[in-house]
């Protein structure tokens, strides 16, 4: 027994190691996916008889409206949300100076953070209220009226992200902190005898270390916007008529409220080769920076 | 499974009794114990009435005391409850669960998850006291729910507001735009709607179509035998459409609810508002005496219809204890029983021997149902559920876009020939 694992532990202790991630990664991800990507190739209610229609739920997804619809609003989510990175930077560097008083901002700034995605997006429907919301107030005083933000299908989106960028930011902010306490100070000495100040010393000394802290913001950000998802539901339940919904939404609302799982999970797949070609890029600079590193 | 045990360890003796069960489970690996199951009954309802919920608890403890079956009553959320039935049908049922009467229950009654109780029926002979409601809960003949409280729709308003302006009740079509002139002129809203959760918009649709072409028509249209690009729907575009150019509801309606909607009646910024008697939930205590209830005005010279939508209770085929079960039903349904689960809510009680209600919009509305040639439920109720999603968006949209008429009818037409493969 013993020689038996003395010859087989160089194998044997990594493989038990990664096994319980290996076998949670492969039910809870990889054989839903399966099962989502066989399911989209039928009629199905969810609770009947599974009923073979191979492509055409695809086929009519292609042809839907609705669906280009929540892909546009996907692409709206994916480029507002990459302001969350530079907003996050900025008040970093601002909240991280040594001032009195600067830790109570900096906890300002981070409360969005703690409070649940969908306490954010009740409390910016209340602000985005038309006639007494705090928006249609600071409207008032100008003398002008604010528009009803949730109820006009070319601007809902964006108020929508807007809400959602909040957190979001504070999420960044708290990313790009912890990088700036890594900095190395050798660096900034140095930077400082050579005459670096304000923005030369930001552009080629401090952000060049923060790379990798860019990287992780930008990935956390991209994937926040793709599965954006339960502050939709609360703010417009991707109203009006489907006008602010994005494909995680219509994915639900096609499966529990139009008992379309079929089709549900027709959508689904879409989003996921979506995320799989973020995840493959992702992936790829992970692994060339590990090469590059070792 | 898990509301179970919570309900059952409020005494010491059933938690261990449960415990030691789970262990003999365990041991003897049976997926659940029989732990005296032939005397509970349990039941899932979904209740949003604390109060109503209460008295559905404490009808449960007079029965265990009456017949020693144990009454285990899991509560959810209202929302909640209408995913998860899909579940616990298939895989946990309960004894009793609570529902919806017409489409929704056949959805259910096609499968084969709904018990058939015409039996108890007979016996307990609720075919004299329930008289039409029947319907409701029958298909093919067989009886599969009891009809429990019902929602009567149409309209409602302030009396101290219709006062105030000199207001008067509309009772046909050139009255109902004269009132929207004059309350116009009042500075009021003539309707008030919220149509951020969709049904609204539906429900006044159901509403003008009932109206104006019938309930046969518009049965038709609920069950995917009618076009929704046919002429007949035309004359109740126009007219919504009328109403729309002319200001009649809540601008910027996509963004309330009907709570939200309702408090604009409450305020006293809008005259009337299309809703069940549910809409003082909106109204602050002491001014619910003013709501007054009134139909919807007549539009064409046809009988008249209304919308009443009825909830139901029933026993799920795969429940284990339905000798239980019915005997708890029996015990529910009887009238002072039934009278108690209902007022709370103000829900229209289905029986006829009830004694009448204390709440005055109650009595208007069973009063109304007496003159009715006959009801549809409600949009999302009457017609499938795919369809009703579709509808629901299309409706909101016409109501905030009424110049895409034409568009929105041709994608409610495509959905419905893919609904109902034609």
């Amino acid at each position: 027994m013993k020689t038996l694992w003395r010859h087989h532990r160089w194998w044997l202790t990594p493989t038990l190691l990664i096994m319980p991630a290996a076998i949670l990664f492969s039910v809870v991800i990889l054989a839903s996916s399966v099962e989502s990507l066989w399911i989209s190739l039928h009629e199905w209610d969810g609770f009947g008889p599974m009923r073979w229609i191979g492509l055409d739920n695809y086929r009519e997804l292609f042809n839907d409206p609705q669906f280009y619809v929540s892909l546009k609003n996907n692409v709206i989510w994916l480029v507002m949300f990459m302001l969350a990175p530079p907003l996050g930077l900025a008040i970093a560097l601002l909240v991280n100076q040594k001032i009195r008083g600067m830790r109570f901002l900096k906890s300002l700034f981070f409360i969005p953070l703690v409070l649940a995605s969908v306490a954010v997006g009740v409390v910016f429907s209340w602000v985005y209220t038309p006639q007494f919301g705090l928006l249609a107030i600071i409207f008032r005083f100008f003398g002008a009226t604010a528009p009803a933000v949730l109820s006009d299908e070319h601007f809902v989106t964006f108020a929508v992200v807007t809400a959602a960028l909040w957190p979001q930011t504070a999420f960044c902010m708290v990313l790009y902190l912890a990088g700036l306490n890594n900095l190395s100070e050798d660096l900034i000495g140095a930077g400082r005898v050579d005459g670096a100040k304000g923005w030369n010393m930001l552009r080629h000394i401090v952000l060049p270390q923060l790379t990798q802290v860019t990287f992780i913001a930008i990935a956390v950000t991209v994937v926040g916007a793709l599965r954006s998802f339960d502050i939709i539901s609360v703010m417009t339940s991707g109203g009006p008529f489907g006008s602010s919904s994005v494909l995680a939404y219509q994915m639900f609302e096609q499966s529990i409220f139009s008992y379309r799982f079929g089709y549900g999970a027709a959508i689904a797949s879409v989003l996921f080769v979506i995320m799989a070609v973020f995840i493959v890029w992702y992936l790829s600079r992970i692994i060339r920076a590990e090469e590059r590193g070792a | 499974m898990t509301f179970k045990w919570i309900d059952q360890a409020a005494t010491r003796r059933t938690f261990l009794k449960a415990a030691g069960g789970v262990s003999v489970a365990a041991v003897t690996g049976f997926s659940m114990p029989a732990l005296a199951q032939s005397a509970e009954v349990t039941v899932i309802s979904n209740e949003n009435n604390a109060t109503a919920l209460e008295v559905l608890r404490r009808i449960g403890a007079d029965f265990e005391k009456q017949s020693g079956t144990k009454v285990v009553i899991n509560n959810m959320d209202h929302e909640a409850h209408k995913t998860a039935i899909r579940n616990y049908l298939v895989a946990g049922a309960p004894d009793i669960c609570f529902w919806f009467s017409g489409n929704r229950m056949k959805a259910f009654v096609n499968r084969g998850l709904f018990d058939d109780i015409s039996d108890l029926f007979e016996k307990e002979k609720y075919k004299d006291v329930l008289g039409t409601t029947t319907a409701a809960v029958t298909v093919d003949g067989k009886q599969y729910g009891l009809p429990t409280g019902g929602t009567m729709w149409g309209m409602f308003y302030r009396k101290d507001v219709f006062d105030e302006h000199g207001l008067t009740v509309p009772t046909n079509w050139d009255e109902f735009l004269a009132y929207g002139q004059k309350s116009k002129e009042a500075g009021l809203t003539p309707v008030a709607i919220g149509t951020k959760e969709l049904w609204p918009a539906a429900g006044w649709f159901d509403q003008m179509n009932l109206r104006i072409n019938g309930l046969d028509k518009h049965f038709a249209l609920m069950n995917g035998e009618m076009a929704y690009t046919d002429a007949t729907l035309k004359p109740v575009f126009d007219h919504w459409e009328e109403l729309i150019k002319q200001g009649f509801f809540t601008p910027d309606h996509t963004s309330f609810g009907w709570q939200e909607a309702g408090a604009f009646l409450a305020q006293k910024k809008a005259g009337m508002m299309n809703l069940g008697a549910f809409v003082k939930y909106a109204f602050p205590e002491q001014d619910v005496g003013q709501l007054t209830f009134a139909p919807f005005p007549k539009i064409e010279g046809i009988d008249r219809y209304e919308e009443f939508s009825v909830n139901s209770v029933h026993i799920p085929a795969n429940a284990k204890n339905k000798a239980g079960a019915r005997e708890f039903l029996a015990f529910l349904y009887q009238p002072e029983n039934l009278s108690a689960y209902l007022e709370p809510a103000g829900n229209v009680p289905p029986r006829h021997d009830l004694p009448p209600s204390k709440d005055p919009l109650v009595n208007a509305a069973v009063e109304s149902l007496k003159t009715v040639a006959g009801s549809s439920q409600y949009y999302d109720r009457d017609t499938d559920p795919d369809m009703a999603q579709a509808g629901l968006t299309g409706f909101q949209e016409f109501m905030a876009k009424p110049e895409r008429r034409d568009a929105i009818l041709q994608r409610l037409e495509g959905t419905r020939r893919r609904i109902f493969k034609i």
